[in-house]
């Protein structure tokens, strides 16, 4: 167990360190960011003295070892734009981020697991059917279009919640609404096959068997068995969630990692960037790891090696 | 007939047949439309749908919304294409090729490719495009070089299972070449995978592509593509709801009816396969 996750660190941070040289390689050969960010009338002598100052006059080689030997020390450089550390910026919309996505999570717990659950055992019913095509369009509905909709009604028309920003609960109904929407189908599609699976099993029929309460045959027996899928696509999807708060944190101007990122993006302030590639990398492997952890007491039978 | 196969039908069905339905509509866009996607008319600006001549309304430079959500379809559809033959082609091949020789080059490969796939797909294509620079061309190529790797490792699993299968080890036993056996009997077994992954992935490149333009990266106004329309809309939604409303519902026609497309594939071809 423990080797196992130490193993798993081990690769983390090969992960990572990969996703940071491709991220640095790709921008370094795309071009000058000194002169995308300096004024239309600056002198030459001023870029070149900026970019001496930020080291883009070396070669290439030193350039990505210098590179290398910060971000070793967490330091990605200066941010253009802000002139702070980049890396304590992005760490700073963090929890606005983590936030969001926790909110969601939740929501996407308690409305699609009991969605893909009650499908599950009223199988063929127009319950089951409702619950089908709600989770077919919920997967078809792009996130950023539901967003645009829900701050039409309930911002622009009903006005009963703010179109975006931060401050009280109201704020966060919609961003999370959103960001849950796409992950809730596909969790509520894979509930309902998971439970189907489990349901034919045949210490299913002992427990009915037996006399059990069907609230207990579902409750305790069931769910605890189908959760393993579940928990697993939760996991690959932290990644996917993570790329939907980018969007999401755009529409509704929610202060967190993914709108600073965009913003970053489009004002070629790469030591961001380069600071948000590593969170991200970092976060992402960690949750993968966690819910392989979760494998192991969720299923003893699993050996973790 | 079973209640299951029934309401499994009335999906291929409906899936069918809204994805031919928006291909004619893509493809037809020039006649079916009933302006000129670029052509302004300040005059007009922001006219509510079912004004006469605009079915759908205006936008703020009076251009018709109907003219640009078709046009878009054209263009939301294209970009999908190419990216699914590309992803498709070049994922295949590098599973193909690394399922059946199984020497390090080829672990190397799926290490580097697992390494992609821990990262955020769309932040991934977003990211890449940023780099790259803007466009149609180059949505393409970053959408491409974010998603080949679904496609390797899906083929390269098949590969692997199909290699163990009776009939390959026969037909290796009596000593065809490897060459042969690749595309005699082990490609042939692998198309429906790479069918029914295409399918399933053909959306999400579309909505990727919707979001990243939405986000200012992508296609650039004023190419009518639904991501961008889209952002420009955020602009007007007091005043102009439709801006917001049509391009995001013929988005969600689109992903909707060939995600049905998809998943009927996928029960008919491989119904194992979890993409």
């Amino acid at each position: 167990m423990r080797a196992y996750a130490l193993s798993r660190l081990a690769q983390t941070v090969l992960v990572v360190f990969l996703s940071l040289t491709a991220v640095f390689m790709m921008v370094r050969l795309s071009g000058d960011p000194v002169l995308l960010f300096m004024p239309m009338d600056i002198q030459a002598k001023d870029v070149n003295e900026f970019r001496q100052r930020l080291g883009f006059n070396d070669p290439v080689p030193v350039q990505y070892a210098r590179f290398v030997a910060g971000a070793v020390r967490g330091d990605f450089g200066e941010s253009l734009r802000y002139r702070r550390d980049a890396l304590g910026l992005v760490l700073e919309r963090l929890p606005a981020t983590f936030l969001l996505a926790a909110t969601s999570l939740l929501l996407t717990m308690c409305v699609a697991v009991p969605l893909g659950v009650l499908s599950a055992v009223h199988r063929n019913t127009p319950l089951d059917h409702a619950g089908t095509v709600v989770t077919v369009l919920g997967q078809a509905t792009p996130g950023f279009w539901l967003g645009l909709m829900l701050i039409y009604v309930f911002s622009v028309r009903l006005r009963w919640l703010p179109t975006g920003g931060t401050g009280g609960l109201a704020h966060l109904v919609m961003p999370s609404i959103v960001l849950a929407a796409f992950f809730s189908a596909r969790i509520a599609r894979l509930t309902r096959s998971a439970v189907l699976d489990v349901l034919g099993a045949e210490y299913i029929l002992t427990a009915r068997a037996k006399g059990l309460r069907e609230t207990r045959v579902i409750g305790k027996h069931t769910l605890r068995n189908s959760a393993i899928p579940i928990v697993t696509l939760a996991g690959l999807e932290a990644g996917q969630v993570l790329g939907g708060a980018v969007i999401t944190e755009t529409i509704f101007a929610w202060p967190g990692l993914g709108r600073l990122t965009v913003q970053a993006l489009l004002n070629r302030d790469f030591p961001i960037v380069l600071a948000a590639v590593f969170v991200v990398s970092v976060v992402y492997t960690l949750i993968n790891l966690t819910v392989d952890l979760l494998y192991g007491w969720l299923d003893p039978r699993v050996r973790l090696r | 007939m079973s209640a299951a196969l029934r309401r499994c039908q009335l999906k291929a069905w409906l899936g069918i047949g809204l994805t031919v339905a928006v291909v004619v509509a893509a493809g037809a866009a020039p006649w079916l439309a009933p302006h000129d996607p670029l052509a302004t008319d300040f005059a007009a600006s922001l006219s509510p749908p079912g004004s006469p001549g605009h079915p759908l309304g205006t936008d703020q430079l009076g251009r018709d919304l109907l003219a640009r959500v078709l046009h878009g379809a054209r263009l939301a559809l294209f970009i999908g294409v190419c990216t699914v033959v590309i992803t498709a082609a070049v994922g295949g091949v590098l599973g193909l090729v690394a399922g059946f020789v199984e020497r390090w080059p080829a672990a190397l490969l799926m290490r580097l490719a697992d390494v992609q796939l821990s990262f955020p797909f769309i932040l991934l294509a977003m990211t890449i495009n940023a780099i790259v620079g803007l466009g149609l061309r180059n949505i393409i190529l970053s959408l491409s070089a974010a998603g080949w790797v679904v496609y390797a490792r899906v083929v390269r699993g098949e590969v692997l299972s199909v290699k163990q299968r009776d009939f390959v080890q026969a037909a290796s036993a009596l000593g065809m070449s490897r060459l042969r056996l690749l595309f005699r009997h082990v490609l042939p077994n692998v198309v429906p995978s790479i069918i029914v992954v295409a399918s399933l992935q053909f959306s999400s490149f579309i909505v990727a592509e919707a979001a990243i333009s939405f986000l200012g990266f992508g296609v650039q106004p004023p190419t009518p593509a639904w991501g961008s329309m889209l952002s420009e809309s955020r602009d007007f939604l007091y005043v102009a709801w439709w801006l917001a409303a049509f391009p995001g519902a013929a988005l969600a026609l689109t992903a909707l009816s060939v995600n049905l497309l998809g998943d009927w594939l996928r029960d008919t071809l491989d119904p194992k396969l979890r993409v």
